[in-house]
């Protein structure tokens, strides 16, 4: 019920916040072309004191013609703004969490090579490749926002630390949990709500606690996975049966494998999504008016 | 801390593009297309570069409603560093003659 819950109000979510953002463009599309669309959001990401390298980019996107020429020059600056320092103390977190992606994708490819998995399984590894790759580029986005990847990476260790009290430590727990209606609600609701919340609070500014619940989505998501990666690599195919596992070694493995794919995509969101949504709550209900009297003093 | 390291060949080639005629403000887009780089490799070399102190930076005021352009050119600092470094260059090359066939 709560899987459906969040699928169900995701896209209603994404599009009211859209509509928020920016109303004319429902109406009359987009102003911008998504050369610069994408350079505007790639230079948000620039340190402060990169800001005017940020806009000497969006001036050379201005006086370029052709969509494939703006494009190309885009991509590019994007790729530099993503990467360019200053990092300060998120350089600690991003190695962190390089390492802990290395790490899956290293077990994963042994696992697949090891069992002899097939062709369908290297595919499978490259949708991780990909997947992990968007999450580490998302990751170091947020990593740079002030007062974000302390309260994020501890959001996620939170999650995933809730996530392995529920189901149990084990490898064995890893492939054969099946949560009850409460426990869905704690993973689902409860513990995004509580990071969402809690980024909001810590921070004062509701805008940081959604980027707090997105990065603790991301973190939590990779954690999970490294841990039900090595989980697999413990069992092998032994152990009690998943699900709907394999009736050989290689089916079994492959299954599980794809399990954990399927379980990190889906956690990601949910704790995204319902973090999120709980941050701007939050943000709404911390939001009080201020006195009149005041207001006049402060002038 | 600063460090003391030799610059990339592509770093290289923005130099000596930018020292070809060192008075001239250049664009971005300009040294993109002359050295062959990409936007995303130029970036981050001006940019180290500036925090070196070997390039300098100004704005073009907007025109036609366009944002306003950044510019580039090396400093006087940045001057002597492509010449001394043009000079350290012609040394190994001189001192290694068979490293020269090897890279062509």
């Amino acid at each position: 019920m709560p899987f459906f819950f969040v699928f169900l109000v995701t896209p209603i979510a994404v599009a009211i916040a859209l509509y928020r953002r920016n109303p004319r463009r429902f109406l009359d599309g987009p102003t911008e072309d998504a050369p610069l669309r994408l350079l505007r959001w790639a230079i948000s990401l620039l340190s402060p004191q990169r800001a005017e390298w940020g806009q000497a980019m969006i001036g050379e996107l201005g006086h370029l013609d052709g969509r494939l020429r703006r494009l190309r020059f885009a991509l590019g600056c994007t790729g530099a703004a993503l990467v360019l320092p200053p990092w300060g103390r998120a350089t600690g977190a991003l190695w962190t969490t390089i390492a802990i992606t290395a790490a899956s994708f290293t077990i994963y490819a042994g696992l697949a090579f090891h069992y002899q998995l097939g062709a369908g399984s290297w595919i499978a590894l490259a949708v991780v490749l990909i997947i992990c790759v968007g999450y580490l580029l998302g990751a170091s986005a947020l990593l740079r926002r002030p007062g974000v990847a302390l309260p994020g990476l501890l959001g996620g260790v939170f999650a995933t630390g809730v996530g392995l009290a529920l189901s149990g430590f084990t490898a064995v727990d890893q492939v054969t949990y099946i949560p009850s209606p409460w426990q869905q609600w704690v993973r689902v609701i409860a513990v995004p709500v509580a990071i969402g919340a809690a980024g909001t609070l810590w921070r004062r500014d509701p805008a940081a606690g959604r980027r707090v619940a997105r990065l603790a989505a991301l973190s939590a998501g990779l954690l999970q996975l490294l841990y039900a990666t090595v989980a697999v690599a413990i069992l092998g195919g032994g152990g009690p049966p998943d699900e709907d596992g394999g009736f050989t070694v290689r089916g079994t493995v492959s299954d599980r494998l794809g399990n954990n794919i399927v379980d990190l995509v889906v956690s990601t969101l949910i704790i995204a999504m319902v973090g999120w949504a709980a941050a701007a709550l939050a943000g709404r209900l911390m939001r009080t008016p201020v006195p009149s009297a005041d207001r006049v003093q402060e002038v | 801390m600063q460090r003391n390291r030799p610059p990339s060949p592509q770093t290289v080639s923005v130099l000596l593009a930018l020292v070809a005629d060192p008075a001239r403000w250049r664009y971005g887009y300009d040294l993109v297309t002359e050295v062959h780089l990409k936007s995303g490799s130029l970036y981050p070399i001006l940019v180290r570069l500036a925090d070196r102190g070997l390039l300098e930076t100004s704005w073009e005021p907007s025109v036609d409603s366009r944002p306003p352009r950044h510019l580039y050119r090396l400093t006087g600092a940045g001057r002597e560093f492509v010449a001394v470094l043009t000079a350290a260059r012609r040394d190994r090359t001189v001192a290694r003659p068979h490293r020269r066939l090897n890279e062509a």
